[in-house]
């Protein structure tokens, strides 16, 4: 489903950031890519949704070549994709139904259809109950998990979460890595970066470990390992 | 589309209201904007209505000797019209002179016996010339003075006033040329600093476009709300700006203010014609207002937003 291939990135500068990376995700799985800060793994997930370019290589998504989508098609092809980030990057002016709302609105969904899902997102999220709230009135939990609704909302085929328990408790933590978990199950491609050792181990599925821009290990049932 | 449309206005709608003091500001810059503008083109329009005035005041008298008859006059009246300067003439005659002459000296005493012991009437008739601008008194006191009935004339008051109508010329235009440069330059720094208000609003937003774009909004998506967004701070601007003009007027229209501020007018006109045709234009002040005002923002949000859109 997702093909990295022959990627290499050299940011302005001559400082590279990732060399040669070949990695293949299928369909439904539940890939942790794991290394230090600065190894490459947020690059790498910029390419899938064309937020960076590969200097060289390809990176296909269900069978097309991402650098060859128009700047017109790019917003078609990041509807596929649910994107988490550490500062969960809600937009701060919207409640946390109308940030949900939005990803739906902007895809041109109906209202009928809107109605229907935003409600039940905030739900299996844990969000019932702060659904008028804006951001900055909950915690970095709750945040997180109205960016996993949004993320998740348009029923994407790939989930893409960097780092989404960076700015977390353990608890909150956990509660992020099983919806995650949830999703996976359900069937959608989950792609997880972190470098949060105790998760990694206890989600047991598989483990890219990347260190200086190159992907140094692939296990199916890994373990963090660096 | 219409679905977009609504939905990219409610988005710009809410934007406006939840902004606060940064719409606050914004619209505040814009007032200022469409008040400079309003102001210039107001003193721009009262110095017109003076020179207009003025100008309409203006003509030059052609005294005709006493001995030239009544018929005569006439047809030295009807040389003087074929002149292409000239746009009409009025005819006073030697009786209706010494009427007014009288009228003029009634408080004294001694003109009047003057002219009682004159017996017959000492003025001659007078033919008041207007050209069709002050420009051209000069040229048609040259073509009297040179033509052949010019021995029948006892004097052309043009002369006379030549160096008052001359400078009172040169005076409103050089006047009339330095509100134009004000008002255009005036105008080109409130657009200067209304669209760098709109850049910096839109600059404080520039997280919440790099988030659009992550969810797949497209370009036209992210740029319609910040459109409407400026559709928003026009109208609200044309809104306050209107009565303020109209505050503005009034308060020029006082006299002790107008006579300190602007030399040149005149406190009686601003209040009768510039306040009358504001309130008798009302609706198309209003409409011109919100375009440049909706013009003022949805441009400036254009140019910034393109800006966001490619980076």
């Amino acid at each position: 489903m997702i093909i990295f291939e022959n990627i290499s990135k050299v940011y302005p500068g001559n400082f590279p950031a990732l060399e040669n990376v070949n990695l293949k995700i299928h369909e439904g799985e539940f890939v942790s890519i794991v290394g230090h800060s600065g190894a490459g793994k947020s690059t790498l997930l910029k390419m899938l949704y064309a937020e960076e370019q590969p200097t060289s290589g390809d990176v296909y998504f269900s069978r097309k070549n991402i650098s060859e989508f128009k700047a017109r098609e790019l917003p078609y092809h990041r509807r596929n994709i649910g994107t988490v980030f550490q500062d969960c990057k809600l937009l701060p002016k919207k409640t946390l139904t109308e940030n949900v709302a939005f990803a739906m609105e902007v895809s041109e969904k109906k209202t009928s259809e809107i109605e229907e899902a935003v409600p039940q997102i905030l739900d299996i999220t844990g969000l019932g109950k702060k659904f008028d709230a804006y951001p900055n009135e909950v915690s970095g939990g709750e945040q997180q998990k109205a960016a996993l609704a949004r993320a998740l909302v348009n029923r994407p085929k790939v989930l893409v979460a960097d780092e989404p328990t960076g700015n977390l408790d353990p608890i909150s933590t956990w509660d992020i890595v099983q919806l995650l978990l949830k999703i996976n199950e359900f069937g959608t491609t989950v792609i997880l970066a972190t470098h949060d050792k105790p998760i990694v181990d206890k989600i047991s599925k598989r483990v890219v470990v990347m260190d200086k821009g190159r992907v140094i290990r692939d296990e199916a049932h890994g373990r963090y390992c660096i | 589309m219409l679905c977009k449309v609504t939905r990219t206005f409610k988005a710009g709608a809410q934007n406006f209201f939840r902004n606060g003091w940064l719409s606050i500001a914004t619209v505040g810059v814009i007032v200022i904007a469409l008040f400079i503008v309003n102001v210039q083109i107001a003193i721009m329009f009262a110095n017109n209505l003076l020179l207009n005035a003025v100008e309409d005041r203006v003509n030059i008298s052609v005294y005709v000797n006493t001995d030239v008859q009544e018929d005569e006059v006439m047809k030295l009246r009807h040389e003087i019209e074929q002149y292409p300067e000239v746009e009409n003439i009025e005819y006073i005659s030697r009786k209706q002179a010494l009427a007014d002459f009288k009228e003029r000296s009634k408080n004294n005493e001694t003109i009047l016996k003057s002219i009682e012991e004159v017996g017959s009437n000492p003025l001659g008739a007078v033919l008041n010339v207007k050209a069709h601008n002050p420009d051209q008194y000069e040229t048609i006191a040259s073509k009297i003075d040179q033509s052949s009935f010019s021995e029948k004339v006892s004097g052309v008051n043009y002369l006379k006033y030549r160096d008052i109508i001359d400078n009172l010329n040169k005076e409103i235009k050089a006047n009339q040329k330095g509100a134009i440069i004000l008002a255009v330059t005036l105008s080109f720094i409130a657009i200067l600093i209304t669209f760098n208000s709109i850049r910096t609003t839109i600059y404080s937003h520039r997280q919440e476009i790099e988030i659009m774009k992550l969810i797949g909004a497209s370009n036209n998506y992210i740029r319609l709300p910040f459109i409407w967004e400026g559709v928003f701070y026009g109208i609200t601007a044309a809104m306050i700006s209107v009565p303020l003009t109209y505050l503005y007027l009034q308060f020029i229209g006082n006299e002790e203010v107008t006579n300190s501020i602007l030399p040149l007018s005149n406190a009686r006109f601003i209040k009768i014609f510039l306040t009358e045709y504001f309130m008798k234009n009302l609706v198309l002040v209003v409409l011109f207002q919100c375009t440049f005002g909706v013009f003022l923002g949805v441009f400036s949000s254009i140019i910034t937003i393109r800006k966001h859109l490619k980076a």
